[in-house]
């Protein structure tokens, strides 16, 4: 039969955001792929050129609308790297909970939209039912749904609120027993199996040469985390393992991908009980001078030249913010920042991952790496 | 307490290259540097180098160092420093502890489903015991420095056949700096449209925001008296 390109996007259910996947097709067979990025591309890099080092956490939350506080977070550790910032031990602790609590806000919305995908409409809804009890929480520390804008520069926006610690663990609690519902519907659904076993096989040492990272190699039994492997915050003082399948001799499957983030979102919850049990008292939240002072020490500290970057696990892989310096002429603006986003390099990888199979398996190939379009596009 | 790399391990595997690092001349300069930010001062490797020399560090670092995973690749544009007008920063990283031989088997015996590969049934996991990693082994980041004097075609060596994951990240340095890689087959745009004008990158300094003069965005947040001034900027 002949071959023939079609189409993919940049509106269709698979992609998950703006975006094209051309595929090349000899019957029903994937045959080649190449993927069109750059829908959405807002230039945040050139923004944050004309923004001073606490204006641009706004903008990096809005990088992924489902895991819009790892992006501030990543963003702050970099601007702490190059400002020379210490952070009180309390104020970890919270960006801890903070982030670990968007990482299962994340990983829900991905099970939530990856279930649709493959034919079973009513995990989304309970996905989003859990989701929304972790958006309550981040709502009371960030004060917003989506974008809580609350990291600073030197610790965070605000303490945790009176009875944050009591409502966190009963709804953790919640969701832990939740959890095991996901598992009894999907787990034991003959369909979800047929969907997503055998398909998208991808090797770890693959995937770590096309620059993927996080719980797809996690997935391929590749015990890499950035948690671990370059350690910050308070990470060490918690006792946690990252969540690692073993996969099959010929990589992992969509299977396996799901499973690891079914099980990244059970280790988070219980990193978020350790870390409400173990955060030391006060009120110390915050460096102590304030933005004011931190903006005025920044033409000396962030000299021409200098630079700050930060590798950062987000929910989808290792993120990174490069920035330098401008000194004096450039004052408490960076001269450059240059944003590593773990899905631009992951979605071509998965792209090439899907050929040889089925049209109808790449929604299911696809969705199960997680792909987000607004880190990816910037 | 938890599983981590300590920072005795992270600057041991930092020494080791750059002590190796001298057998390539003195194009090429190496020195361990250190985070400043956060809890821990992390140790990384720092390396600043000819672009001709950039091939053969990057075999070497992949074939003979371990270094498995290109992190990042960008470009900067320095306007007003002739000598050093482009420079290419490289963000490398070893992500070292793939290999069965060496990972901890951690056996799981809990057994008796139909299904093998649920939850509490899994056969085995592959798990790293981090306090015993040594040598390659160890997890370490790299930063690489090129600087290219003032060209109106900054070009670099490719090492997208090295690291695949360079590929799209060297596609966009181009598309968003104008940075070329030598050697890099399919250089095409992907985050700006396909149809842009050719030599247009926009993070090259000559291309302003349309308020760029940020001191005047406090005063005129709103930006009302500023239309006029509006008239002959580059938009």
């Amino acid at each position: 039969m002949a071959e023939m390109w079609i189409s993919m996007g940049p509106q269709h259910p698979m992609t998950h955001g703006l975006w094209t996947l051309k595929v090349k097709i000899d019957g029903e067979t994937v045959v080649d792929t190449e993927p069109d990025l750059g829908y959405i591309h807002r230039g945040v890099e050139k923004i944050c050129e004309a923004r001073d080092f606490t204006q641009i956490t706004t903008y990096c939350d809005r990088l992924c609308y489902a895991s819009a506080n790892t992006w501030s977070h990543s963003w702050i550790y970099a601007a702490e790297d190059l400002l020379e910032v210490e952070v009180p031990e309390r104020a970890e602790y919270i960006r801890l909970i903070a982030v670990e609590l968007q990482r299962i806000a994340s990983h829900l919305m991905w099970l939530g939209a990856y279930c649709p995908d493959i034919g079973s409409l009513t995990g989304m809804v309970w996905c989003l039912r859990e989701r929304e009890m972790m958006m309550d929480l981040m709502q009371e520390l960030g004060g917003s749904r989506m974008h809580y804008n609350f990291p600073r520069v030197g610790g965070v926006k605000r303490d945790l609120p009176i009875g944050f610690a009591l409502r966190c663990r009963a709804k953790l609690k919640l969701f832990l027993d939740r959890i095991q519902e996901y598992e009894a519907i999907l787990d034991e659904s003959t369909i979800f199996l047929i969907r997503t076993q055998g398909v998208g096989y991808a090797k770890a040492e693959d995937m770590i040469n096309h620059g993927v990272t996080g719980p797809n190699v996690r997935a391929a039994g590749h015990d890499y985390d950035v948690r671990w492997a370059h350690p910050y915050s308070v990470y060490d003082e918690l006792d946690w393992e990252p969540s690692v399948e073993r996969p099959s001799i010929k990589g992992s499957d969509c299977y396996d991908r799901y499973r690891v983030r079914v099980e990244e979102m059970q280790q988070s919850a219980l990193m978020i009980l350790q870390a409400l049990d173990k955060i030391p008292g006060g009120s110390e939240t915050y460096h102590e001078p304030g933005d004011p002072a931190i903006l005025a020490k920044a033409p000396a500290r962030a000299a021409e030249g200098q630079t700050g970057f930060h590798h950062f696990e987000d929910s989808r892989g290792e993120s990174m913010f490069y920035i330098v310096g401008g000194g004096e002429e450039r004052g408490k603006h960076p001269y450059r920042v240059s944003i590593r986003s773990p899905m631009f390099i992951t979605i071509p990888y998965a792209s090439k991952c899907m050929i040889g199979y089925k049209i109808a398996d790449i929604p299911a190939i696809m969705g199960s790496f997680d792909p987000c379009i607004g880190e990816t596009d910037r | 307490m938890g599983k981590e790399v300590s920072s005795k391990q992270a600057l041991t595997a930092a020494e080791d290259i750059v002590a190796d690092i001298g057998d390539f001349g003195d194009s090429v300069s190496a020195e361990v540097r250190f985070h400043t930010g956060g809890r821990r001062k992390n140790a990384y490797v720092f390396i600043e180098l000819e672009p001709t020399k950039w091939r053969p560090v990057a075999e070497w670092l992949c074939d003979s160092k371990g270094v498995d995973h290109c992190s990042m690749i960008t470009g900067i544009h320095w306007p007003d420093k002739p000598e050093a007008e482009w420079q290419v920063v490289v963000h490398l990283m070893r992500t070292g502890v793939f290999d069965p031989g060496f990972a901890v088997k951690v056996e799981n015996d809990d057994l008796g489903s139909k299904n093998p590969r649920i939850k509490n049934q899994h056969v085995s996991e592959t798990k790293v015991d981090v306090g015993s990693l040594s040598g390659n082994r160890i997890p370490i980041e790299l930063e690489i420095s090129m600087k290219l004097p003032s060209t109106r075609e900054p070009k670099v060596p490719s090492v997208a056949d090295i690291w695949i994951g360079a590929d799209w990240n060297e596609k966009e340095t181009w598309d968003l700096v104008g940075i070329d890689f030598e050697g890099h087959v399919g250089m095409r745009r992907v985050l700006l449209p396909h149809d842009s004008p050719t030599g247009y990158h926009p993070l090259q300094k000559q291309h302003k925001l349309r308020y760029h003069d940020f001191n005047e965005m406090y005063d005129d947040p709103q930006g009302f008296t500023r239309k006029p001034d509006d008239i002959g900027r580059v938009k």
